[in-house]
């Protein structure tokens, strides 16, 4: 594990905000054409091939895919829909970061009021909490190890804002 | 500082996440009323010192509004449920006894 | 030892084998590792430190923690100055440098001030003539205050950390360690937290053996065990000061308070934001000092304070010890004393006839005890030289015989002990009077478990046993699964009952006798309590502010209980009827620094960029904040002031070409097959039949009918819409729609989603917007008739797929082209190449601002204020009536008083001097000559004020009564430099009133 905290930018992806009806089951067109079930458990991540979903609420999620692949997925989605729910492309409303590192969990801490007790919040889980004055995304990935995204007019603000706190680890 | 179960992310959140969003379960007149009905509607609001109907809107999570029975004396919870569910059954007697004691 | 002369030859948790030295007042002393500050102090016979508040007089340190009252200092220097601290709380560490915060007293006047500043002498000079206060201002600013405020920035790092758990204990002492370990065996995530450097609370300062052991030996091995759990958060130095609702705390954790200055870069104090399911109140007690004639001398001080010094400080504060007390619990100060080898010379027990095994350990250890006697005066000037000792009845309320002078250098008393309430208490929850106990204990509360000395507990086996069963039924009450609970048994005798007894009676009454103080830090006497009873504060709350009993930094931990005992005894009722005032947070001070974190400098609030922000800055960009955006305001040439630079950025976009970055609007998709229906219920105007790929100006009202935002919205396609906001509005106006498709409409098929951050959007402006616009963009056909005004098409700009909407702000030909905020840069660039040779100029909102003024566009939130409706701004084209479901706010447009004539309606003026530019908020008068009489008719004032380069003259638009039935009048505004500006009223409208130049 990396000593202190490693702040490092992830890759741009394809970015759907995924809306169904609630109390409606997603449809196996959907969940076809996404490439994974959508989580139905609230807090909850689902990760496939090339593909990633984030339950953000009740109907609403937040597909993940390669950089480019969005266009096409979100028309077809919307085809599939036919106006019962609905997909916006939020590519570049996010910035995505991955925060790792030994004194993680304690720079999770002073930044979020959300309890990341690691007995709890590992892989798979996802929630959307307060981070410092902004709002994030925060998903487990592994032990020490966490993926966000943060609206990129805060991606500023959360930079300075981590490396500040990060540099009582020497990180 | 107030610990609210989100009745969607069904976990228990700080308020550091949440905006209030006014009292709950208010009727809104039909437009044919007088405007002194209607300004009733628009300006007054119970505002008890004790249990008190409430919606919250999980802003920092889910974006979701729900209803909150909240004491505004003990600042208890006493109950938490979806938007066009009807209050705890208890919840609804307290409310009509308190509306008919003497302000 | 040398210049120690107080400090004994043995014993204490203080390391002897190198002093260290530090300064107080300016003055060098040597002190050793594991004092305090003021075991320092008195180990050096410091005995005065400080001057009292309101008369001056000398006060020393009366006690050993939290509820020192006297010995409040400034430590530290400079931006590093730490005020408010009580020495008795701080840790002595080499090259410390201390002041006392109140040496500043009012010395002349001493005890002649106590006949002019009685009781409620604050409340009576507020009352009289002005004039009087004035006088007493003067001379009390120069002597009050407890401190003076750190000069310059504060150097240090600050933060704050948020903790979950199942159970926090607050307090390591007996109790509160006895409940952390059973709490944790249970396998519960504990916090505990504990004031002092080191856990163990009064154990560190005791003579008691627990389970066979010395105490401390117990604490190490119950550290070392809680140690052991992964589960386990232990902070020393680490004061609760606040309990808040639904198992909320604060707690301040001092990390470096005690190391010398030059520690580095470390967190200095860090606040501990502490969610718990269940909280064990081990908080412990505070000794309760007896009220006697002259008790504020120095030389006069808590028992348990005398105990804590000889035994963990090894500092013997006097010589001579004449102990008064109450109880037996106060006899082990007199057995402490006479055990290091000092002269016990007398034990005043008001009690008739103690016969406890404390007071039986004393006479055995050949200490007299009078009983049924009480210390009725302390005599001495700067300290104390004797003890007046006279007999008393049986109640302790009055003296059945002549007093007699005892000569000591120090009297410790003890009236019992009150317990640390104050947390349990700041949430609301009312302190309960417990007569065996003589003493207020906290209120029951759910979720809250107290234990020890808090509950009134006064045996230490007590507080273990009482830990054990709150740490268990914490843990129980947070889910887990009981645990096993070791109750080791003390060495400790039985206690017999104390007397409940607060003030000790003079020969002469409590009006003439010398002061009996209650509150040493805020100088109120138990003459001033029985005087705010006489005159009729018999609420404990109202004689609380007529005296400023409880007032000060220390919240009367010492004084307020006598304070109500007093209170009860003038009113003749009993001291739990009185009840107790509220405590609030914080227990101690806390600093701002802790409470404000690492919120501070650049990191104070987030500041939120647009893609192309560092090509602004790059630019030379002069920044204005519009929520949390940064927004360009204008782009200064070199040597350029901003009049300078507005005016050619608007030149440029009313002749040429010019850009502005428009990414900060709030933007919001809307989807669904009821998306129109719902866009057509929140906004006033009709939007079922706009067309795809057509744009319409909408503005949406609150229920009460009052203008809430504006923007445009795009039809995308059938059931496709994107909503603009205002930028400051953006999550406001989301957090509004979704209220109403939420709570109000669940049955309408939509969805909405801010895009605000996906889509950046570069507006190009001006004649030549087109001709730009056209190369570096080749699928979309630009031509008027093809692209007409209000339109939208999607094509590519730059390469980059685009979404283009012929809108305009400026009321120029415009277009806005939005782009993913990942590409926003390249484009911007691209634009600004493309247009190089027709010299684009970007422009910023200070710009925006004029041109849309010039064309009497409203800014929502700078021309209205949440009470101007649609008809008041002119805007009755942008309402639609008649619709099926109507429109929100609508019913409130028909009220009465929206129809009145006189309401503040938009309206332009025209300063008669073309120059003059009117101050935005300028009040409008009508009838100048009544200026001078201070009482004038406001009209109206002006919302938004510039000078206009294209028109070559000020524009201003204001909101004036009745304003659209007076245009051509001449209204007036009065500036506060004492001119008068005369300007025309005219309609909002400067510029190109048939939009000409927008549909170009």
């Amino acid at each position: 594990m990396a000593e202190g905290v490693v702040l490092a930018k992830l890759p741009v992806r394809g970015l759907l905000n995924l809306r169904l009806p609630t109390g409606a089951p997603a449809t196996p067109a959907v969940a076809q054409l996404v490439g994974l079930a959508l989580p139905e458990t609230p807090c909850t991540c689902a990760a496939g091939a090339d593909v990633a979903a984030y339950w953000l609420a009740p109907g609403e999620w937040l597909v993940a895919v390669n950089a480019g692949a969005e266009a096409e997925l979100e028309s077809r989605l919307r085809s599939a829909l036919d106006g019962t729910g609905a997909v916006v492309d939020v590519s570049a409303g996010y910035v995505r970061y991955n925060l790792r590192g030994s004194a993680v969990a304690e720079l999770l801490m002073k930044a979020c009021p959300y309890d990341f007790d690691r007995r709890t919040f590992g892989p798979g889980r996802c929630v959307q909490t307060v981070f410092a004055k902004a709002t994030a995304l925060i998903a487990g990935v592994e032990d020490a190890s966490f993926d966000l995204a943060i609206r990129r007019s805060y991606a500023d603000y959360f930079e300075r804002w981590t490396a500040d706190a990060a540099s009582a680890y020497g990180g | 500082m107030l610990l609210l179960q989100c009745p969607h992310c069904l976990e228990a959140r700080s308020e550091e996440e949440f905006d209030y969003a006014g009292e709950a379960h208010i009727q809104r007149p039909a437009p044919g009323v007088s405007d002194a009905e209607w300004t009733d509607y628009l300006y007054f609001r119970s505002n008890p010192q004790g249990r008190h109907r409430e919606m919250w809107v999980h802003t920092a999570g889910c974006r979701r509004y729900f209803n909150v029975v909240r004491d505004t004396g003990s600042y208890e919870v006493l109950a938490v449920y979806p938007i066009g569910a009807n209050p705890p059954p208890g919840e609804r007697e307290v409310e009509t006894l308190a509306a008919e004691t003497p302000r | 030892m040398t210049g120690q002369p107080r400090r004994l030859p043995v014993g204490g948790r203080v390391d002897r084998t190198s002093p260290i030295s530090f300064t107080f007042d300016g003055r060098t002393y040597q002190g050793l590792r594991g004092d305090t500050l003021a075991s320092a102090l008195l180990a050096n016979g410091v005995d005065v430190v400080a001057r009292s508040f309101k008369f001056g007089r000398p006060r020393g340190i009366v006690g050993s923690g939290a509820e020192e009252p006297n010995a409040i200092v400034r430590i530290g220097s400079g931006a590093r100055a730490l005020p408010n601290q009580r020495a008795t709380q701080v840790e002595l560490y080499g090259g410390l440098v201390g002041v006392s915060s109140a040496v500043h007293g009012l010395r002349g006047l001493i005890d002649a001030a106590r006949r002019v500043l009685p009781a409620g002498f604050y409340y009576k000079m507020l009352m009289a003539p002005p004039m009087l206060w004035r006088f007493w201002e003067h001379v009390l600013r120069r002597g009050a205050g407890l401190g003076t405020v750190p000069q310059g920035a504060d150097p240090d790092r600050y933060d704050k950390l948020n903790r979950h758990c199942d159970v926090m204990v607050v307090g390591a002492g007996p109790a509160g360690l006895a409940a952390a370990l059973v709490a944790a065996r249970c396998g519960a995530r504990v916090v505990i937290a504990d004031e002092q450097d080191a856990f163990g609370g009064s154990l560190l300062s005791s003579a008691l053996r627990i389970g066979g052991r010395p105490a401390a030996e117990w604490v190490v091995e119950g550290v070392r065990e809680l140690r052991t759990f992964e589960h386990v958060a232990m902070l020393p130095r680490s004061t609760v000061v606040g309990l808040y609702d639904h198992g909320f705390l604060t707690v301040l954790e001092r990390c470096a308070d005690h190391l010398p200055v030059a520690a580095g870069p470390a967190v200095r104090e860090r606040l501990h934001r502490v969610r718990a399911k269940e909280i064990v109140l081990a908080a412990g007690a505070i000794e309760r000092p007896l009220v006697f004639a002259n008790n504020d001398l120095p030389g006069v001080m808590l028992a348990s304070a005398v105990s804590c010094y000889v035994n963990r400080f090894g500092v013997a504060p006097g010589e001579r010890l004449v102990l008064a007390t109450t109880n037996d619990g106060g006899y082990r100060t007199a057995l402490d004393w006479q055990r290091a080898g000092l002269e016990v010379v007398a034990v005043a027990d008001t009690r008739p006839d103690p016969n406890g095994a404390l007071p039986r350990a004393a006479r055995e250890a050949g200490i007299r005890v009078l009983p049924g006697h009480g210390v009725v005066e302390a005599v001495g000037h700067a300290h104390v030289r004797a003890a007046l000792v006279a007999p008393l009845n049986t109640a302790g309320t009055a003296l059945t015989g002549t007093p007699r002078r005892i000569t000591c250098d120090l009297i410790a008393s003890s009236g019992g002990w009150n317990p640390a309430v104050h947390l349990s208490s700041q949430t609301g929850t009312r302190p309960v009077w417990r007569e065996e106990a003589v003493g207020f204990v906290a209120g029951q509360r759910r979720g809250l478990h107290c234990a020890g000395a808090v509950t009134g507990a006064s045996t230490v086996e007590a507080c273990l046993a009482q830990g054990a069963t709150a740490g268990a039924s914490a843990a129980r009450a947070a889910g887990l699964a009981p645990g096993k609970a070791e109750l080791p048994t003390t060495d400790e005798a039985a206690q017999e009952a104390q007397q409940a007894l607060f003030v000790i009676p003079h020969v002469r009454d409590t009006s003439r006798a010398p002061p009996q103080f209650v509150d040493l830090q805020l100088d109120v006497t138990a003459a001033d309590i029985e005087l705010a009873a006489r005159e009729g504060y018999e609420s404990v709350e109202h004689a609380k502010r007529y005296t400023a009993l409880g007032f000060g930094t220390d919240q009367g931990k010492l004084g307020n209980v006598n304070g109500i005992a007093v209170l009860a005894r003038a009113l003749g009722r009993e001291i739990g009827d009185v009840g107790t005032t509220m405590f609030r947070p914080a227990y101690t001070p806390a600093t701002f620094g802790a409470i404000a974190g690492r919120d501070v400098g650049d990191l104070f609030d987030p500041e939120r960029h647009t893609p192309m922000h560092a090509w602004h800055e790059a630019q030379g960009a002069v920044w204005e904040d519009v929520g949390r955006w940064k927004r360009p305001r204008y782009y200064p040439e070199p040597g350029e002031e901003m009049d300078a630079a507005v005016a050619r950025e608007c030149v440029a976009a009313r002749t040429g070409v010019a850009m502005m970055d428009a990414s900060t609007l709030g933007k919001i998709d809307v989807q669904g097959r009821d998306a129109a229906r719902f866009l057509d219920r929140i906004y006033a105007g009709g939007f079922l039949k706009l067309g795809v790929g057509t744009c319409r100006y909408g503005v949406m009202l609150k229920d009460d009918g009052m203008l809430f935002d504006d923007g445009v919205t795009v039809r995308l396609d059938d059931e496709r819409y994107l909503v603009h906001t205002t930028t400051g509005n953006a999550e406001a106006v989301l957090a509004w729609l979704e209220l109403w498709r939420q709570t109000e409409w669940p049955d309408l098929d939509v969805y909405l989603t801010s895009v605000t951050d996906h889509w950046a959007t570069v507006a190009v402006v001006g004649p030549k917007a087109r001709e730009v616009l056209g190369r570096v963009c080749s699928d979309i056909d630009l031509a008027a008739d093809a692209f007409p005004f209000m339109a939208c098409r999607e094509g590519h700009v730059a390469d980059v797929r685009a979404r283009v909407l012929r809108i305009s702000f400026s009321g120029e030909l415009s277009f806005e082209v939005n782009v993913p905020a990942g590409k926003a840069v390249a484009v911007w660039e691209a634009l600004m190449a493309a247009g190089s040779a027709d010299g684009i100029t970007p422009y910023g909102t200070e710009t925006m601002h004029v041109l849309r003024a010039e064309k009497g566009f409203i800014i929502v939130g700078q021309d209205t204020d949440g009470s101007m409706t649609p008809h008041d701004m002119g805007l009755d084209w942008a309402v639609r009536h008649g619709k099926r479901h109507g429109f929100v706010g609508e019913r409130s447009l028909a009220l009465a008083d929206y129809q009145r004539p006189d309401r503040l309606q938009l309206v332009g003026l025209r300063t008669v001097e073309p120059a003059d530019v009117i101050p935005e908020g300028a009040q409008i008068v009508a009838d100048v000559d009544r200026t001078r009489s201070g009482r004038v008719p406001m009209h109206g004032f002006v919302t938004s004020s510039y000078f206009s380069a294209t028109l070559g003259r000020s524009i201003a638009l204001a909101m004036l009564k009745g304003g659209r039935g007076r245009l051509g009048e001449t209204v007036h505004c009065p500036l506060d430099n004492g001119k008068v500006l005369a300007a025309e009223v005219v309609g909002p409208v400067f510029y190109d009133p048939d939009g000409e130049r927008q549909h170009g």
